[in-house]
């Protein structure tokens, strides 16, 4: 059973406020943030004249988290030209080093094969065919998030722009995907712990 | 986790959402002793709670001086404001970085900032303790206070609505001022009986039900067709809702409006703060929320991008930009919601208050007695 700790400063003596939960916030270095903000295409993309494509949603694969749980929950409507669409999903990936041991590995991978496909995070823009549509989901975008530059530069990205390639013919530009990742504390840990594991 | 519910107090507990400030923005929950909230409003990034006491507690950021307290350091706990102690407090409300409150006596107080004058006091410079508004005597007695932006309004009891502050939009109902600094009555020669001040635009609700709505044009949030636009700064009935209306509430972009029957959502809904889903992201046409169609709407409240609504059995239902956690649906994985969405975690209480801000939002809630069943009110 969990106390209740009362507040003493002169002017709110009389609050009552109950201890944080049990499961205190997770140290910087165990966890990362990845929000998938939102997207727009450019007014010349051909997934703009495509009338089959009428909603859009959002994945990503991370490791062992089952789809369900990186993509994002709801389908948007097609942006219409200069209209960006907006999803707000962030996603708190647990890094624990004892319980996910796996998801450390799968990262540090990433961060040993820069300037190659493993050295990237996949984002895959999905087109949602409508209820009663009898259609399968399908790829119409892909944007590629560098995860070794981030722990190069050190810097958490806020709200960056990605380009969105056509699946196609990947030098084709078909919009932008605005994401953030909070996560250099634990890409910095895990390479410092990777690397000293390699040498000791 | 655990039973956090077993411990809030038979008189309830406020619960605390997105970037409040309060327990370093993680979802918490305080109480008073031997006191109950009776109002609580939420500014930009402050927070004012009335109490039963008629004790003035507020919290949060502070660079304005809008907490009231003779200093701009930001408070992250509830703090009494000792200098209203002789009066009764009996409502407060918090524009974006300027706090207004009334007493019982008729008098109206404001602080913070007062670029555009919306402290009501005469003059443009801001303050960090409340002073008295002159203009208001004892028999003023406030039935309602709202603040926007740079605007605020008072409401009295006979249904006269006073204004002042910014009008670069029309927002207070002036057609010819940039600004005032003291109160002036806006009327549209019936009484009015509820005024919600958005950040730059403004609505209100005359006794006999009918919708006026004033200030900035843009993306619908006036539920006015174009041709109407031209008048902005001044009131203008919406004419798109049939039904008798009872209180509006107007956000950064977007106005809520809850009828006899019904809650209507127009403007802006990027987010999902309209709860129309995820085909409309705008409307200057007023728009039935049909999700909650059959739940008894009893309250309704608009932060800048997110929108809360209050059951008639205190149930809450949130949607809108789901950043911060302020929406009250998760610990630390978050989205916008595009249709109301029930916040599971008060099945267990009966929601009394809602307040939303800038990013957070504040609940008061009493434990429930009997139970609610869950599945009734699962999609
Ligand atoms: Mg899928
Ligand atoms: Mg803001």
């Amino acid at each position: 059973a969990s106390e209740v700790s009362e507040a003493h400063t002169p002017d709110s003596d009389d609050i009552v406020v109950t201890p944080q939960s049990q499961t205190c916030p997770k140290a910087d270095s165990e966890k990362m943030c990845i929000e998938i903000v939102s997207l727009a295409f450019c007014p010349e993309a051909d997934v703009m004249a495509d009338e089959n494509i009428r909603q859009v949603y959002v994945e990503y694969k991370f490791c062992d988290l089952p789809l369900s749980e990186t993509e994002t929950p709801v389908s948007l409507r097609k942006p219409r030209a200069g209209e960006e669409i907006h999803f707000h999903f962030s996603k708190v990936i647990d890094l624990d080093p004892v319980e996910h041991q796996d998801r450390r590995q799968f990262l540090f991978a990433m961060l040993q094969a820069q300037n190659s496909d493993e050295g990237r995070l996949k984002f895959t823009v999905v087109s949602d065919p409508l209820d009663e549509e009898k259609k399968e989901c399908q790829d119409i975008g892909y944007a590629y998030l560098e995860l070794w530059q981030i722990f190069q530069s050190g810097k958490d990205i806020l709200e960056q722009e990605l380009e969105i390639v056509s699946p196609g013919n990947q030098a084709i530009q078909i919009g932008r995907l605005k994401v953030s990742l909070q996560a250099t504390a634990a890409l910095h840990g895990i390479y410092k712990e990777m690397t000293e594991d390699l040498f000791s | 986790m655990a039973e956090p519910e077993s411990l809030v107090p038979d008189t309830g507990a406020v619960f605390t959402f997105g970037k409040t400030k309060f327990a370093e923005n993680i979802p918490s929950k305080f109480w008073f002793k031997n006191d109950v909230p009776i109002c609580l409003s939420c500014g930009d990034e402050h927070t004012a709670i009335v109490t039963g006491n008629n004790k003035l507690y507020m919290f949060g950021s502070n660079n304005w001086g809008q907490l009231g307290l003779g200093s701009k350091s930001a408070i992250s706990k509830p703090t009494c404001i000792k200098a209203l102690k002789p009066e009764k407090v009996k409502l407060a409300a918090c524009g974006r970085n300027h706090t207004l409150v009334s007493t019982d006596t008729g008098g109206v107080y404001a602080a913070g900032g007062n670029n555009e004058g919306q402290l009501g006091l005469g003059d443009t410079d801001d303050r960090d303790t409340f002073h008295q508004i002159g203009f208001f005597t004892p028999s003023d007695i406030i039935k309602q206070l709202s603040a926007g932006a740079n605007t605020s309004a008072a409401l009295t009891e006979d249904g006269k609505l006073f204004m002042w502050g910014d009008n670069s939009e029309g927002q207070i109902g002036l057609k010819n001022k940039s600004n005032v600094c003291i109160p002036h009555e806006v009327t549209v020669g019936k009484p009015i009986s509820w005024i919600s001040c958005g950040y730059y635009h403004s609505a209100f609700v005359t006794t006999d039900g009918e919708l006026y709505t004033f200030g900035e044009p843009e993306n619908g949030k006036l539920g006015l067709p174009n041709q109407l636009l031209i008048n902005h700064r001044s009131p203008q009935r919406v004419l798109g809702i049939p039904d008798k209306v009872i209180q509006v509430a107007c956000g950064g972009g977007h106005t809520v409006v809850l009828t006899e029957k019904v809650v209507y959502a127009f403007g802006l809904g990027q987010f999902g703060q309209l709860g129309l889903g995820t085909f409309l992201f705008e409307t200057s046409e007023p728009k039935i929320i049909d999700r909650i169609k059959d739940q008894k709407i009893s309250h309704i409240s608009c932060g800048e991008n997110h929108t809360a609504l209050m059951t008639d059995i205190g149930l809450m239902y949130t949607f809108g930009d789901g950043r911060h956690g302020k929406l009250g649906l998760g610990m630390e994985n978050f989205t916008n919601q595009f249709f109301p969405t029930l916040c599971s975690n008060f099945l267990k209480f009966t929601v009394q208050l809602i307040a939303c801000g800038g990013c957070h939002m504040l609940v008061f809630a009493t434990p429930r007695l009997g139970t609610i069943d869950e599945t009734e009110f699962e999609e």
